[in-house]
């Protein structure tokens, strides 16, 4: 069961992940820019539980909000590029996360252990959770609590006005702006959000691996966040958790079996959905579908 | 009359066929089987790093197989059989594999990964103290054949590792150097600083062990550098002319390097840079009176990259074909797929570790006993003083889980890595 | 005095070291920006589609020890196949104006070259040949490496060669008008799938041409270079301005340069991040790259 209950935990960082790069698409920004807030998340969280002592949570808590506050500040220059520019500036911004990782050295001893991140050698002994006795179950749910939490108020966010203004300002900005919505004030909070939700899921990770360095948040890794929601389809949450578990329930680990082919189908799997479902696994059509069967006859297609 | 003849003769067959079929079933079940697992990275740029311990897994399985297996501690013989998973160099990848096989297999021992990041990060995951029951952690030993930075296995007293130890290699090495030449007074160098390995073996291992035989930093003196391990890293690294480890072009730290005209040239990376490097040096004409390398690059990958320009220089190693198990290990390892070099070798060498401790310890290999067989092979692990190398015997600090390997200096000679001096 | 004439010296040489390996990155720029001149569409896989390319010519020479212009030809032929598979694979059937789903698939190829890559040579870094390695021009008291100056010379070659394709042919012509207003150019009778398909072995040959010089360059090969040299490659698609050609040459120029320049000045660790800064730089200034032109593209 260890082995589903760690799968479960990777499946929810990743989610938050997928997540904090779905709600910048919904407002037209492609961002790879997630797995530099996510870093930020990561370090500064670890920092905190293994070199002062925090517990988890207000933890996590800090480690998503100087994740968000660097979003928050990343959002304005973002509003001046647009496209593919956005995704090399963002690609550029984190390599510049990476690149101070890579640079940082703050050691402490800690009960005898010296611990901290260490630049090129890494963060490693991040164990809160096995010094505390927190099981790969007591983890898998506290990850999950989270994830649902956060998909929750997505959800929910897509069901009121703000969901509408964001995939408003995705969908045409000059007709958003005509309408009076601030394109501005719509952006960076979209930044934002993005960025505090990958920083949450960054906690998460540098907790459940025990062990980040800069190589870890590679653009390899902020590929995989935008690929989540573009696999899953933009027309809801669900979308990006379908995408997370194909990628790393299905692809990663599923296909094991099949030794050194795994690897080469991934890349050839990812290529097939995208010609088969090209707007998502979880496009508008397969969304009303579930729509109905779930809920019965709904008023009418979902938006977007 | 014919029918009953028939009948019984029937009969007969039927009743000899069930006993035959009876009998199989019994043999086959007496056929028992130790499980193993491993693994390392088989997809992603370390693949060679997979491939090659994998084929030396399967090459020493089937000597001990071969052989008769092992002998389990109610005296029947079993055979290895082993998995090998790719980790792909992912730490989460790593840690879902070492929980798969620690919670759904019944595999003895781990032998892995290649990474030494994802060493770092599974390594967190199990239990830090044994008996330590506010400990979450997985109890599940590891023998580690590859992944080398220095201070891993004792991020927990389940993991062990069969890995070289650079800091006494490359003193020695140096020690040698300066005795060969007593007028050669200055040393210069770089690394890959986004290495792990690299940069911590050259600025905490080999700078250090350079100072300490008394050679000195081109440049100018660098007074953090005592010549004890790690003293003075930050500031030697400062004065170094470094790269990144996919880097192209190495013409402005080539040019530093022949600026700095020193006696001692150190280039501390894995083979692709190193050959970069040294294909930049042998276009601006520098020629060091010596030349030191990085344990990694004393494989055949740098032989394939850059053999002209490796010319001349020294590694020290811990693997090379000059014993003849050693020459065996490297035949068998080519016919299995792969190569044996200083990291694949530890493959073979595991097997044997595993063998011995399961053989002493008295480990029953059956679904029932597995958590205390899983706790007999740590225990074990942990008290072994010596172990069998391939290039003679292994001591084991058995505080730390790690192991003093016997080493070679070698040389490239011609393509080849030639030993030079041979301290066993 | 003669300290500061040294560093001035090394400056200079850094700087023209850096232009001359540029030429690579112009190459792969030049490939990123012509897809997307011609589609509005990323592709992805095209740093790798150029190494595979590479990679066969690699296989070429061990197998058949064929001279260095054989093993480039076959690269820049086989790196022009492997493009036109990624355009069947990720752009001849999904949605033309899904730029997302393109995008990923162009991803997934990315990852698949680079496995099969892998996979064949297990990941080793392998041996390129060069031509006129060992030749240094001394001019004065600079160097200037001889096979860069080759390197140089053919990636400036086959940058007028595609010029003369974009702007003296009637495929060219097609080209340009598909890439300005497709539903026109559809209305005049130009077939656009076959035009885009053409425009991809094009950017495809030329980045044969291009990994087959990197390759060259650094003396090997290696799957290390796919991810750091697409990213170059962005980098100098968006300073030289997204569909701009001779935007694509200045910036991989600058870009090489600039390179240098930084690790001469502030060593390796913060190289990268002055490169960053470089881009940011433009994206404030010049957004619509080095020679802006009155026509906005996204």
């Amino acid at each position: 069961m260890d082995y589903y209950f760690g799968l479960s935990q990777t499946i929810g960082i990743h989610t938050l992940l997928g997540l904090s790069a779905y709600i910048l698409m919904l407002t037209g920004q492609l961002s790879l820019a997630q797995v530099g807030f996510f870093a930020i998340g990561a370090y500064t969280s670890g920092i905190l539980t293994t070199m002062f002592g925090y517990h988890i949570m207000p933890a996590l808590l800090i480690g998503s909000l100087v994740a968000g506050f660097f979003a928050f500040l990343i959002g304005f220059p973002a509003l001046r590029v647009k496209g593919l520019m956005l995704v090399v500036a963002t690609i550029a911004f984190s390599q510049f996360v990476s690149l101070f990782f890579f640079n940082l050295d703050w050691r402490k001893t800690v009960n005898g252990v010296e611990v901290g991140p260490d630049s090129t050698q890494g963060f490693r002994e991040i164990r809160y959770y096995a010094a505390n006795g927190w099981d790969s179950g007591e983890v898998a749910l506290f990850v999950w609590v989270i994830v649902v939490l956060v998909m929750a108020a997505l959800w929910w966010l897509d069901r009121s006005r703000a969901g509408a203004v964001l995939r408003a300002v995705g969908e045409d900005e000059l007709a958003a702006q005509s309408v009076g919505l601030n394109l501005t004030a719509v952006k960076v909070i979209a930044m934002t959000a993005g960025g505090v939700i990958a920083g949450l899921g960054g906690s998460l990770y540098a907790h459940s691996t025990t062990y980040v360095d800069h190589l870890t948040f590679s653009i390899l890794l902020a590929t995989f966040a935008i690929a989540y929601p573009i696999l899953g389809g933009l027309s809801g949450v669900f979308g990006t958790l379908v995408a997370v578990i194909f990628i790393q329930g299905i692809l990663v680990e599923g296909l094991r079996f099949l030794g050194d082919w795994r690897n080469l189908l991934f890349g050839l799997l990812i290529v097939l959905v995208m010609n088969l479902k090209p707007e998502g696994i979880i496009d508008a059509r397969v969304a009303q579908l579930l729509k109905r069967t779930f809920l019965g006859g709904g008023k009418g297609g979902k938006h977007a | 009359m014919l029918r009953k003849k028939l009948f019984r003769i029937g009969l007969s067959c039927a009743v000899a066929t069930g006993m035959l079929l009876g009998l199989m079933t019994v043999t086959h079940a007496a056929e028992r089987v130790v499980n193993l697992a491993g693994w390392g990275a088989k997809s992603g740029v370390l693949r060679s790093f997979g491939v090659n311990s994998e084929a030396v897994y399967h090459a020493a399985i089937k000597e001990v197989n071969d052989a008769g297996g092992i002998k389990m501690g109610d005296g029947t013989m079993a055979k290895i059989e082993l998995t090998y998973y790719d980790s792909a160099c992912n730490a989460e990848q790593g840690i879902a594999v070492a929980r798969k096989v620690a919670s759904t297999t019944q595999a003895l021992v781990g032998f892995g990964p290649t990474c030494s990041g994802v060493a770092a990060a599974s390594f967190g995951i199990f239990q830090k103290k044994v008996d330590d029951a506010s400990d979450s952690g997985l109890q599940f030993p590891i023998l580690t054949d590859t992944a080398v930075r220095n201070g891993l296995a004792k991020i927990s007293q389940w993991t062990f590792r069969n890995t070289p130890n650079e800091p006494d290699m490359y003193d020695k090495l140096f020690a040698w150097v300066r005795k060969n030449n007593p007028d050669l007074k200055t040393m210069f160098g770089g690394t890959e600083t986004d290495q792990g390995h690299s940069k911590g073996t050259y600025a905490k291992v080999i700078g250090p062990a350079a100072k300490k035989h008394g050679f000195t930093w081109a440049t100018g003196e660098i007074p953090a550098m005592t010549g004890q391990i790690a003293k003075g890293w930050k500031e030697l690294l400062d004065s170094s002319s470094n790269w990144l480890m996919n880097d192209t072009n190495f013409s402005v730290q080539a040019r530093k390097f022949k600026k700095s005209k020193a006696d001692i040239l150190i280039v501390s990376s894995h083979p692709f840079t190193t050959c970069g490097m040294l294909k930049e040096l042998a276009r601006q004409r520098v020629k060091p009176k010596v030349l030191i390398g990085l344990t990694s690059s004393s494989s055949a990958e740098t032989m394939k990259g850059c053999a002209k320009q490796a010319e001349g220089m020294i590694i020290p190693t811990s693997f090379a074909p000059i014993t003849p198990q050693a020459k065996k290990v490297a035949e068998l390892a080519e016919q299995f797929g792969g190569a044996a070099d200083l990291h694949s070798a530890a493959a073979w060498e595991n097997i044997f570790i595993v063998k011995r401790v399961i053989e002493e310890t008295g480990i029953i290999g059956k679904p029932g006993t597995l958590q205390s067989d899983r706790r007999k092979m740590r225990d074990g692990l942990e008290a072994l003083e010596n172990t069998v190398g391939l290039m003679g015997n292994i001591k084991r600090v058995q505080d730390e889980g790690e192991a003093l390997k016997p080493y070679v200096f070698v040389q490239a000679k011609l393509g080849n890595w030639e030993v030079v001096y041979d301290p066993r | 005095m003669e300290d500061f004439l040294f560093e001035l010296y090394d400056l200079i040489q850094s700087a023209a070291d850096g232009v001359l390996f540029g030429s690579t990155y112009a190459l792969i720029g030049i490939g990123f920006t012509l897809i997307f001149g011609a589609m509005e569409k990323l592709n992805m896989s095209y740093a790798a589609s150029s190494f595979a390319g590479a990679y066969t010519g690699l296989a070429v020479l061990s197998y058949f020890d064929a001279p260095f212009l054989v093993v480039l030809l076959s690269a820049v032929l086989s790196a022009g196949v492997v493009s036109y598979v990624v355009y069947l694979t990720c752009f001849r059937f999904i949605p033309v104006h899904n730029h997302l789903a393109s995008l990923m698939a162009s991803v997934g190829m990315l990852f698949f070259i680079d496995e099969v890559i892998i996979h064949a040579t297990n990941a080793s870094p392998l041996a390129f040949p060069a031509l006129f390695d060992e030749v240094m021009i001394e001019i004065g008291p600079f160097g200037l490496r001889g096979d860069l100056i080759f390197i140089f010379a053919i990636s400036m070659l086959s940058t007028v060669a595609l010029l003369l394709l974009l702007f003296r042919t009637r495929l060219g012509f097609a080209t340009r008008a598909v890439s300005q207003q497709g539903v026109a150019a559809q209305l005049c009778g130009i077939d656009i799938h076959r035009t885009n398909g053409i425009t991809f072995i094009i950017a495809g040959m030329l980045g044969g041409v291009g990994g087959a010089m990197i390759g060259a360059s650094v003396g090997m090969l290696s799957p290390l270079l796919t991810i750091p040299v697409t990213v170059k490659g962005l980098i100098v698609t968006v300073i030289g301005g997204l569909g701009n050609i001779p935007g694509a040459i200045v910036a991989g120029f600058l870009v090489g340069a600039s390179e240098n320049l930084f690790l001469f000045l502030r060593g390796v660790n913060e190289r990268d991040m002055y490169v960053m800064l470089l881009l940011f730089v433009f994206l404030v200034f010049r957004p619509h790259g080095i020679f802006s032109r009155r026509s906005e593209r996204d």
